[in-house]
């Protein structure tokens, strides 16, 4: 008889599961590109977001932007101490993080000195680590958070002139595998997305240097927007991925598939 | 200028549901395949299942939310009957093969005839299947296709060698499909669990319940699974193909 009453109600339609609704998400990098987009999509989908990004114009655009209100913005580089701990405080607890700041710098190894490995360092892979810590240190993370990180497929991929990009990602990347296993037991889950080449102001900033038509003829998908990245940030950061911890989902269009990684 | 009426409720039934689509589900009488329907039923998709137990296939199909549903009886290792199965499937806008079977044998005592069933079931038939889906021009373009491998394919674990070849093999045949599916963008991907909760897994319950132990967000259900094929099969994941995604609650060792 409950077989039959369970048949005819349908509980659920699905995807429940991917609204953020109640949830409080930091998002960084969200003047432009993926965190931008990562910020509109998670907004949509009812999350109260705080964004970062260091352009108060940009940031200010992309807030007037947002579905629903109470939203907040953060300025600063999350270089900077000051920024972090501002970021960190702006809400009394956090149900998630989707860190989306980076920069991308080529420059071949010959070339890549001290300076240029430290700059990398800095951004991609220091600020986010120290952010993480920082959190966790302040307990500002409720039971059941979600930790999305943006790395890169150049992590793994390692094209030319990217050692000092690639090798900071890589370091994040290594950071998150680690910090997901320790904080697996008090139900906190750490996740990376690794997109491939996406059109993006960053990837623009690279100039000539980066063959963008090029990327985009070599990817077997097609051309890959921060709209294609975002969904995949969000199914990380939402409850239907709650069993999901320690893994990376690769969004590059099948660019890597041909790459022994 | 932002449209309010547009509730989250309608952003994830629109980006992560599967309203419109027809969709084909293996091994669709228990366990994942079985969760995994239900799932994509309540998404808005149309949904073809399969499987080898005509009742519990039965009872899968009236539990679907929805109309519109279909069940193929079919023994998916009749190579013979293989192509009618595609051929009554019709057109669809993806699958998920959840059919297989374990593979558990100590290597030095495993026979081939064990070695040979365990490669039909999880790795011959799921292949076969598509290409004649493929074959037949019954895959969209647009579409997505999901092997169901596992974390056995990603790591190691004693006696589970049948099983773990038989699950890797997917992974390898995934992407020079991917690759040749590419131009039509139909993506090909491979889900790898670790354990989840299911009749199969729990016919040993203390070794279950010893396992489970490892496992610091808790052994899977299959509506995590289910929500995984969600992501996969609907335009959220337009951009994901040849990836192999592990979900595995955060386990260290398999």
């Amino acid at each position: 008889m409950t077989e039959r009453i369970a048949a005819i109600t349908p509980p659920f339609n699905g995807t429940e599961n991917f609204v953020l609704k109640g949830r409080t998400i930091i998002v960084t990098g969200a003047s432009s590109g993926i965190g931008k987009a990562v910020a509109i999509l998670c907004a949509s989908l009812g999350a109260t977001l705080v964004i970062n990004g260091r352009s108060e114009e940009r940031l200010q655009a992309v807030l007037d932007q947002l579905y629903g209100t109470g939203h907040q913005k953060v300025i600063g580089d999350l270089t900077e101490p000051d920024t972090r701990e501002a970021l960190i405080a702006a809400a009394p607890l956090y149900d998630g993080l989707a860190y989306c700041a980076g920069a991308a710098s080529l420059a071949p190894v010959r070339m890549a000195n001290e300076k240029h490995l430290q700059q990398m360092l800095s951004v991609n892979y220091l600020a986010p680590a120290s952010l993480t810590q920082r959190l966790l240190y302040k307990k500002k993370l409720n039971n059941g958070a979600s930790l999305v990180y943006v790395t890169a497929l150049a992590s793994r991929a390692c094209p030319s002139a990217s050692a000092g990009y690639a090798a900071s990602k890589a370091a994040l990347e290594s950071y998150i595998r680690t910090l997901a296993l320790e904080q697996g037991k008090q139900n906190i889950r750490a996740t990376y997305v690794a997109p491939g080449y996406v059109d993006t102001p960053m990837l623009e900033s690279l100039g000539t240097m980066i063959d963008m038509d090029k990327q985009s003829d070599l990817t077997p998908m097609g051309k890959i927007e921060s709209t294609d990245i975002a969904p995949g940030v969000v199914y990380l950061l939402s409850p239907a991925s709650r069993w999901v911890t320690r893994s990376i989902l690769t969004i590059d269009g099948g660019l890597s598939i041909a790459m022994r990684l | 200028m932002i449209d309010q009426a547009i509730t989250p409720e309608i952003v994830a039934a629109n980006l992560f549901g599967l309203a419109g689509k027809t969709i084909l589900v293996t091994g669709a009488s228990k366990g994942l395949g079985q969760q995994t329907a239900k799932y994509l039923a309540a998404a808005g998709a149309m949904l073809v299942i399969c499987g080898r137990d005509q009742q519990r296939l039965e009872q899968t199909l009236t539990s679907l939310a929805g109309i519109g549903h279909r069940s193929i009886i079919a023994e998916l290792t009749d190579m013979d009957k293989l192509m009618n199965v595609a051929v009554e499937c019709g057109k669809i806008d993806g699958v998920v093969h959840c059919a297989g079977i374990r593979g558990l044998s100590p290597m030095k005592l495993v026979s081939e005839a064990h070695l040979s069933e365990v490669m039909a079931t999880n790795y011959i038939s799921p292949v076969m299947l598509t290409r004649h889906l493929l074959a037949k021009q019954l895959i969209v373009n647009g579409g997505s296709i999901i092997f169901m491998s596992s974390v056995a394919a990603l790591s190691g674990t004693v006696g589970v060698g049948p099983y773990a070849g038989s699950k890797a093999a997917l992974i390898g045949v995934m992407r020079p499909m991917a690759l040749e599916l590419a131009r039509r963008k139909i993506r090909v991907n491979t889900l790898c669990p670790a354990l989840v909760e299911t009749t199969l897994t729990t016919e040993d319950r203390p070794w279950f319940d010893e396992i489970s132990k490892r496992y610091p967000l808790g052994v899977g259900q299959p509506e995590d699974i289910a929500q995984a094929c969600l992501y996969l099969l609907s335009d959220a994941s337009r951009a994901v193909t040849g990836t192999v995604f592990a979900m595995d609650g955060g386990l260290e060792y398999a």
